[in-house]
Parts: C-alpha cells; sequence; structure tokens
C-alpha cells in the first residue's frame, strides 16, 4: 500500500521498522519481525496506548518473516493490549508470518498465568506448624505399627523374619563395631587431656579416671555411638525405603497383602535395639581404655589404680542409663529412617532429600532426647 | 535438497564391546529421519555420538560440513545451541518447574530480559499443548506430558535440528498419536529437521519421510517406506511384517 500524502507517519523519528498509519490507530511493521523489530513494535504500541485508540491494528503485510523473538515481542504487545482493555487484531499476515502467528495464537489470546501467591508470614508459620504436627503423628503411627507388629504379634504367635534380622544386625551392629571403637578409644584421650589439664592445678590428676568414665557411661558413650549408627545405617535405611518406594515395591509389597512395618521395619527395629547397646557397652570399655592410656602414659598413674578408681566412680546405675538412652536412641534412628524414607517424593532426586533429612533430624532429636533423659535423671532419680 | 549431517562410517564402543560398526547416512535439511531397531541395537548410543555427547572410535559427523568430532570445544557449543534434543526419559531438572526448566537455556545462553523469556516460555509451552502447566514440577507430570515438556525445552533455543529419543515409549496408543501430530505440526510451521528414533510401526508409518534400521551395529536398512518392501534382508522383511496398522483397524472393525 502505497503512502497517501494526507497520510504521513508520525513515529518518532528513530523508527526503523514501525510506522504509524494515521489517522487510525494502525502501526505497520516492515522488514522481518524479529528482536529489533518487536521491540520497537512494543514501544510503539505503548506510545499509542497514550492516545486512547478504541481499537489498534498492527499490519505486518511488509513482514516477510517473524522468529520466536519477533513472537516473544507480540506475546508482549498482546500483554499490554489487553491490560489496557484496548481490542486489537492483525492484518495482512501471510506465508510464514501467518503460519506463525497461528502457532503461538493460544499464546496471544490467553493472558499470563499468574505469578506463584506467595504466603504470608503467619500463613507459613501455621503451615509449617501442621506439616510438623503430620509429621510426628506419622512417626508415632510407625512406632505404634512397628512395636505391635514386633513385640505384640510375635508375642501372639506371629514369627519374626530370623533371617533378615540377622543380615540387619551385621549391617547395623557388627560392622560398625570398628569404628565405634576407634572413635570412642581417641573420644577417651581427648577428653582426658582436657580434664588433666585442669586437674592437673589442683594436684588431683587421678580424678582423670572418675569423669572420663562417668562422662562415658552416662553420656559420650551412648551418644557417639548414637551419632555414628545414625550417620552409618540411619542415612542407609532412609536411601533404602526411599529407592524402594520410587522403584514402586511398597507398593508391591502392600498390594501382596505385607504391612511395611512388619516387613521392613521390624527387623530393623530388633536390629538397632540390640545392636545399640551392645555397642555403647563396647563405647565405653573403648572410652575408658583411652582415657587410662593417657593416665598411663602421660600421668604417669599406674593401670591397676586407674581402674580401681575407674570402677568405685561409674555405679550400674550409671551404665544402666547409658544403656537404656541407647535404646531408645536405637529405636529413634530405626524410626526416623523409615519414616523419612517411607514419605520420599520425587525420584532419584527424593532419595538424597531423604537420606539428608533423616540424618539431620537424627541427630536433632537424639539431642532433644538426650536432654529428656538428663532432666529425667536429675529430678526422678 | 541440502545435506545437514553427514555420519561417516561412524565405530564406537563402550569398552570392548563395538556398539557401531563402519556407520554412514546423511540426514537432508528439513526431513524426517526415523531410525530404527531392536531394543540395545545401539540408536540412543548413534544419538548421542550424533550430538557429540560421546566421541568415536573412529569416523565423523558432519554439520553443515563441519566436522563435529574435531571441533573447538567452544565452536561446538555453540553449533550444539542450534540442535535440540529430547530425551528418552524426558532429562527434565527435577528441581526446576516445567517454566523455569525452559528458561534456564535462555537465561543461560540467550542474554535476553526477563520479560522476554518469560514470553518465549509461554510461547514454548503453548506450542506443545501444556499452556497451563509452567508452574509444574516434573514429577507432577504425567509420562505423556513430560515427552511434550522436553520437546519444549528442546524447543527453547529455536533449533535447526530437533533429535527425538523414542517419543511414544510407554506412553499410551492416543498420546503417542497426538505426540505425533505435534512432531508434524512443529515440522510443517518450525521447518525444522526432525531425528525421530522409534520402534513403533504406527509412528514410523506417521512420520517418517526416510527410515534407517541399526542391527548388530550395522545399517541394514536405508530409505523411503516406498522401497521396504525390496529389501531382502531378513531382520528387515520381519520388522517390517508386525502387524502393519491398516490390519490392526481392519481387525477391530
Ligand atoms: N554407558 C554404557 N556403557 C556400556 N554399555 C552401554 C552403555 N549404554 C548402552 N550400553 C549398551 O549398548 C547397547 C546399545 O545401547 P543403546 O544405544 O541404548 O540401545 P537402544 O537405544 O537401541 O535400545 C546395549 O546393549 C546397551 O546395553
Ligand atoms: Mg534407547
Amino acid at each position: 500500500m502505497a503512502q497517501l500524502p494526507h497520510d504521513p507517519p508520525v513515529a518518532p523519528a528513530a523508527a526503523q521498522y514501525v510506522e504509524r498509519v494515521a489517522p487510525e490507530a494502525c502501526l505497520r511493521v516492515r522488514g522481518e519481525l524479529s528482536s529489533a523489530a518487536g521491540a520497537e513494535l512494543y514501544r510503539a504500541v505503548q506510545a499509542l496506548l497514550a492516545e486512547r485508540p478504541s481499537e489498534v491494528r498492527l499490519d505486518l503485510a511488509a513482514v516477510p518473516r517473524m522468529d520466536s523473538l519477533g513472537g516473544a515481542w507480540l506475546v508482549r504487545v498482546a500483554d499490554v493490549l489487553r491490560q489496557a482493555g484496548v481490542p486489537w487484531r492483525i492484518v495482512a499476515a501471510s506465508g510464514q508470518v501467518q503460519d506463525f502467528l497461528q502457532l503461538i495464537r493460544p499464546t496471544l489470546e490467553t493472558p499470563p498465568p499468574p505469578p506463584p501467591r506467595r504466603p504470608g508470614f503467619f500463613e507459613t508459620l501455621g503451615e509449617a506448624g501442621f506439616a510438623a504436627l503430620e509429621e510426628a503423628r506419622d512417626l508415632v503411627e510407625l512406632a505404634v505399627d512397628t512395636i505391635y507388629w514386633g513385640i505384640l504379634a510375635p508375642l501372639g504367635g506371629r514369627g519374626l523374619r530370623w533371617g533378615t534380622l540377622i543380615e540387619e544386625l551385621t549391617a547395623i551392629g557388627v560392622r560398625a563395631v570398628f569404628i565405634v571403637v576407634m572413635m570412642n578409644l581417641l573420644m577417651g584421650l581427648v577428653i582426658a587431656l582436657l580434664a588433666a589439664a585442669q586437674l592437673r592445678q589442683f594436684g588431683a590428676e587421678i580424678f582423670v579416671a572418675d569423669l572420663v568414665g562417668i562422662a562415658f557411661a552416662r553420656e559420650l558413650a551412648p551418644m557417639m555411638t548414637a551419632i555414628i549408627v545414625a550417620a552409618r545405617s540411619g542415612s542407609a535405611i532412609a536411601a533404602e525405603l526411599a529407592t524402594m518406594v520410587v522403584q514402586e515395591e511398597i507398593d508391591a509389597l502392600k498390594s501382596m497383602g505385607f504391612n511395611p512395618a512388619q516387613f521392613l521395619v521390624v527387623p530393623k527395629f530388633w536390629a538397632a535395639v540390640l545392636a545399640l547397646p551392645a555397642l555403647t557397652l563396647l563405647a565405653m570399655f573403648a572410652g575408658t581404655l583411652g582415657g587410662m592410656e593417657l593416665g598411663v602414659l602421660v600421668l604417669g598413674i599406674s593401670p591397676q589404680a586407674w581402674l580401681r578408681q575407674t570402677l568405685a566412680a561409674v555405679t550400674l546405675g550409671y551404665v544402666l542409663h547409658g544403656l537404656l538412652k541407647s535404646v531408645v536412641f536405637g529405636a529413634t534412628i530405626v524410626f526416623v529412617g523409615c519414616h523419612n524414607g517411607l514419605r520420599v517424593r520425587g525420584g532419584a532426586q527424593g532419595v538424597g532429600r531423604a537420606t539428608t533429612r533423616a540424618v539431620v533430624m537424627d541427630v536433632v532429636l537424639l539431642i532433644i532426647l538426650d536432654m529428656c533423659f538428663a532432666l529425667l535423671y536429675e529430678f526422678v532419680g | 535438497m541440502t545435506v545437514l549431517i553427514e555420519v561417516e562410517h561412524l565405530v564406537a564402543h563402550y569398552g570392548e564391546r563395538c556398539i557401531l560398526d563402519d556407520v554412514s547416512f546423511t540426514v537432508h535439511e528439513g526431513e524426517i529421519l526415523v531410525i530404527l531397531g531392536a531394543s540395545g541395537s545401539g540408536k540412543s548410543t548413534l544419538l548421542k555420538h550424533m550430538v557429540g555427547l560421546l566421541r568415536p572410535t573412529a569416523g565423523t559427523v558432519r554439520y553443515h560440513g563441519q566436522d563435529l568430532i574435531h571441533m573447538e570445544e567452544e565452536e561446538r557449543a555453540a553449533l550444539l545451541r542450534r540442535v535440540g534434543i529430547s530425551f528418552q526419559s524426558g532429562g527434565l531438572f527435577n528441581s526446576l518447574t516445567l517454566a523455569d526448566n525452559i528458561a534456564l537455556p535462555l537465561r543461560e545462553h540467550g542474554g535476553f530480559d526477563e520479560a522476554t523469556i518469560q514470553a518465549l516460555v509461554r510461547m514454548k509451552l503453548s506450542l506443545v499443548g501444556l499452556a497451563d502447566a509452567g508452574h509444574l514440577l516434573p514429577e507432577e507430570l504425567s509420562g505423556g506430558m513430560k515427552k511434550r515438556a522436553g520437546v519444549a525445552r528442546a524447543l527453547a533455543l529455536d533449533p535447526e535440528i530437533l533429535f527425538f529419543d523414542e517419543p511414544s515409549a510407554g506412553l499410551d496408543p492416543i498420546t503417542a498419536a497426538g505426540l505425533d501430530q505435534m512432531i508434524l505440526s512443529l515440522r510443517r510451521l518450525l521447518g525444522l529437521t526432525l531425528v525421530v528414533i522409534t520402534h513403533e510401526l504406527t509412528s514410523i508409518y506417521t512420520l517418517a519421510d526416510r527410515a534407517l534400521m541399526l542391527d548388530q551395529g550395522k545399517v541394514i536398512f536405508l530409505g523411503s517406506l516406498a522401497e521396504v518392501p525390496r529389501s531382502t534382508h531378513p531382520r528387515v522383511r520381519q520388522f517390517f511384517q508386525r502387524q502393519p496398522p491398516a490390519r490392526a483397524v481392519a481387525a477391530t472393525s
């Protein structure tokens, strides 16, 4: 269409691709509709909207081609016009441009999806609270299920899966012996070193034996052991169950009429509840031995004197307290691991998340439980 | 017809095992080439060599006459930006929403501003019929939606050629047919060249301009579907003599 004399373009002088065909609100694009032309068109439309036109026309007759970027600018133009409430249409597109427009028409005609709503502070807090409550309920449910299938049902004559139990005992207990002993030995040495530096000032080196013995019986052996087992087995349990969920193995079990708690959790529960006190007992010995090593080599106290001092200080009550705690820790590690494994969402990546979550939750819960035990011991006796 | 890709005497091993043994063919601009073959015949391996994800033991792959194998790393990256790949299992990033999956290559390579990226993402999503699904995570999608989403991401940077590994594997026939139609309309409207791996006869008959069949690392058929009956290779005859679609329809009606 030739430019008529009484009909001059009023677009800004810099315009290269877009001209205004007045007096109607019509913009004519010349040349390939790509990034540059699209941006210019967008600006021209915005300028045009200041005049409050009743309808906008985009004339694409002189556009031989367009590409995705041009399309993206058209989408933005459509958004602006829709927001302004101005009806618009494209005229005289042909060939490739027409095909392309047809392809992107749904996008031109629909508003952009609303941005995801960000919940407010209290909403987030409330949701987190509910989620925590729900999770606590799930965890308790799993524990109840396990205790039913692990303790009450066998008493009623329904057998345990002994083969699996022995496998789990090996995995959770036997394979952890070396690292538990090594870590506690070193820990005993370090604690003795710390204590000796202080007690030496009073010439009370022999009391290092008391301190190390009591610390390991009540606190350090159960805690160190539990943390090592959480890292080794808690994570492995979460990963194993999460993988089973992802691969629909749990669904398969359920469909065959098995209770996952009975089939998978119970053997691990018994293994941990048996292995943890045993490992903790070893840890107590190892810790004491570590302390004694320092006492003998650095403080020059005889092994016999050290042992006598330790045995006098560490009462059976302390040891039982430590062992009882380790039983609770063991059960917690298994419940937390299984719970996190079973609630996995979203494929392979979910498995990693479940594992991390299990270990973090383990450590937090272990410390909280340890504190409960300490308070209980102080006030109840 | 212009040649887009030339594969010449390609030999590939996994360890000692020979997977591709002297494979040669060309891909023409604007055509749909279908790669066929039994499971484990090396189709995915061939595709990965064609896009430079694996290095061949011998042979070359050329795009527009440029040697992909011996190219500088940067040059190859620039070339591969014009290549879209839809992986067999989707290859979507699980931690990103669909919209962010598509926006990722645009943000990294495009140098576009955010509003343009959002507009492009909306366009690509509606191309594959997922206009309303941008906010979903891959885990929330069905199998067919994942494949479509994989295509949308492969299209993000406006490739001139799209590789497609088993678009219809694991999908019901209706969804699979929908996907085939989508591939055809993309070709028509965007002028794409397509290399499609499949072993669905229906898809082959719907899509293929030409077909290439692999067996034990060798090309045992290369040509248009019209040439299939002339092939004397027993594997080719066996493959195409499975229930053809026309007879399947006749049998059920
Ligand atoms: N990363 C790999 N390492 C070793 N062998 C592989 C690897 N990927 C595939 N293979 C083997 O190579 C052969 C061809 O695999 P592939 O190309 O995936 O076949 P197709 O896609 O045709 O089913 C198969 O036998 C497969 O087991
Ligand atoms: Mg494959």
